[in-house]
């Protein structure tokens, strides 16, 4: 069946089918790297992407459910997007797995509060697992965008 | 490899129950379908047909009134947000969001968590408190169930084939309270659920996620003191043993639980 939907502000058609995941579309055929497969139930959010601006498990979304939708992923922002930036200065990961994920879940904290308390910032990002254990620097990097 | 199950979108309720009556026993509704794809991902269904219910408008209403209306489409993130819910049924709120991650929450809905009867989500034991009834709709007719009764044990419900959930509605309480207990770090899943409401003399107390179906036993509130309750509970349930805890553990998280819910209810 055909899907289509807004990838990063362009639109794209895909043929999938109807029990695939987005995040096997985006990966195969709209070449889509940053949103990873780790847990594959919705645990980890390695795959985190927007859709119509809301935080999304890709692995969880059936295909078909994003037709019509707003996709956006890590690509879409750039190195100089001010939340990548402050990743990078605040120097929040070690092996970078996760970090398009925690990326893309402050990016939409940060559109809906632009000052989150740390309670906020650790509430959105719950649920975004770092095997490293970069937490620390994660926050200061999500305090560091929103000054 | 597997054929790919065929997709129907309806844009209207009344074409989803028509094709649910004529293809009730193979067509699978789907909602958000946060469960559905893991157990599509796992290989542990493979159904012949999804009939996705995203595109019918008229099921994601949350409304308020002498009951709150939630729209069976209606996502999580909507009734933990909801300024009508947090105000009126502040439980509910809390019941929905504390499920899972915002991700999860975001794409979960309503009906799903109900109809998908999955022993360890948090919803269903708040609603089951609250009394709350869920509005089954088929071609032939409408009915609510109570949710008590509509959970008949693990991933069962007495829904038939050919109705879908369309609505729950959710009566006021005096005060009520949701404990979420955790064992696990990495899930966010209970090992024990409380949940209790007061209604004027009556009070009601769910022990979720330890068993096929909530956990209600109106006899045991009748009198006693919070601690007398709570170990009535703790012998009268039989838990399941997980990865978040064994049945004997169990019983003694739910005895201290309950207490300390009925303790907080009381505040």
């Amino acid at each position: 069946m055909r899907v289509r939907f807004a990838l990063n502000g362009e639109p794209v058609e895909l043929d999938v089918r109807a029990d695939e995941t987005l995040l096997t579309v985006l990966r195969r055929d709209a070449g889509i790297l940053s949103a990873r497969e780790s847990c594959g139930i919705g645990v980890c959010g390695a795959c985190t992407v927007l859709v119509d601006g809301r935080p999304t498990s890709a692995c969880l979304l059936l295909a078909p459910l994003a037709d019509g939708a707003e996709v956006a992923t890590a690509e879409g922002l750039g190195p100089d997007h001010p939340v990548v930036r402050a990743f990078a200065e605040a120097h929040a990961f070690q092996c970078g797995f996760c970090t398009p994920g925690m990326i893309v879940a402050a990016t939409a904290l940060l559109a809906e509060s632009p000052s989150p308390s740390d309670a906020q910032i650790r509430h959105a990002l719950a649920g975004n697992l770092c095997r490293c254990g970069s937490y620390v620097k994660i926050l200061e990097a999500v305090r560091r965008a929103a000054a | 490899m597997r054929a790919a199950p065929e997709w129907l979108a309806p844009s209207s309720l009344e074409e989803a129950l028509a094709l649910l009556a004529e293809r009730g026993d193979e067509a699978l509704p789907l909602a958000g379908g946060t469960f559905l794809a893991a157990l599509l991902n796992q290989r542990l269904i493979e159904p012949a047909c999804l009939l996705s219910l995203a595109r019918i408008a008229a099921l994601g209403g949350i409304e308020g009134g002498e009951e709150l209306r939630l729209g069976a489409m209606a996502r999580h993130r909507d009734v933990e947000l909801s300024p009508l819910v947090r105000e009126g049924w502040p439980a509910v709120a809390r019941a929905f969001g504390v499920v899972a991650s915002p991700r999860v929450r975001n794409q979960a809905t309503v009906g799903g968590v109900l109809a998908d009867a999955d022993y360890a989500s948090d919803p269903p034991a708040m609603l089951c408190a609250l009394g709350a009834r869920a509005v089954a709709r088929s071609a032939a007719g409408v009915r609510e169930i109570p949710v008590e009764e509509l959970i008949t044990g693990y991933y069962e419900t007495s829904l038939r084939p050919d109705e879908l959930i369309v609505e729950v509605r959710v009566p006021r309480a005096d005060r009520a309270v949701y404990r979420k207990f955790r064992t696990r770090s990495h899930e966010d899943r209970p090992c024990v659920a409380v949940a209790a409401a007061r209604r004027g003399a009556e009070t009601r107390v769910v022990v979720g996620a330890v068993a096929g179906r909530p956990q209600h036993f109106p006899e045991l509130c009748r009198d006693g003191d919070a601690a007398e309750i709570g170990r009535r509970y703790a012998d009268a349930i039989e838990p399941i043993a997980d990865v978040r805890g064994s049945a004997a553990y169990r019983k003694r998280v739910i005895a201290v639980e309950v207490r300390r819910a009925l303790e907080e209810l009381a505040t």
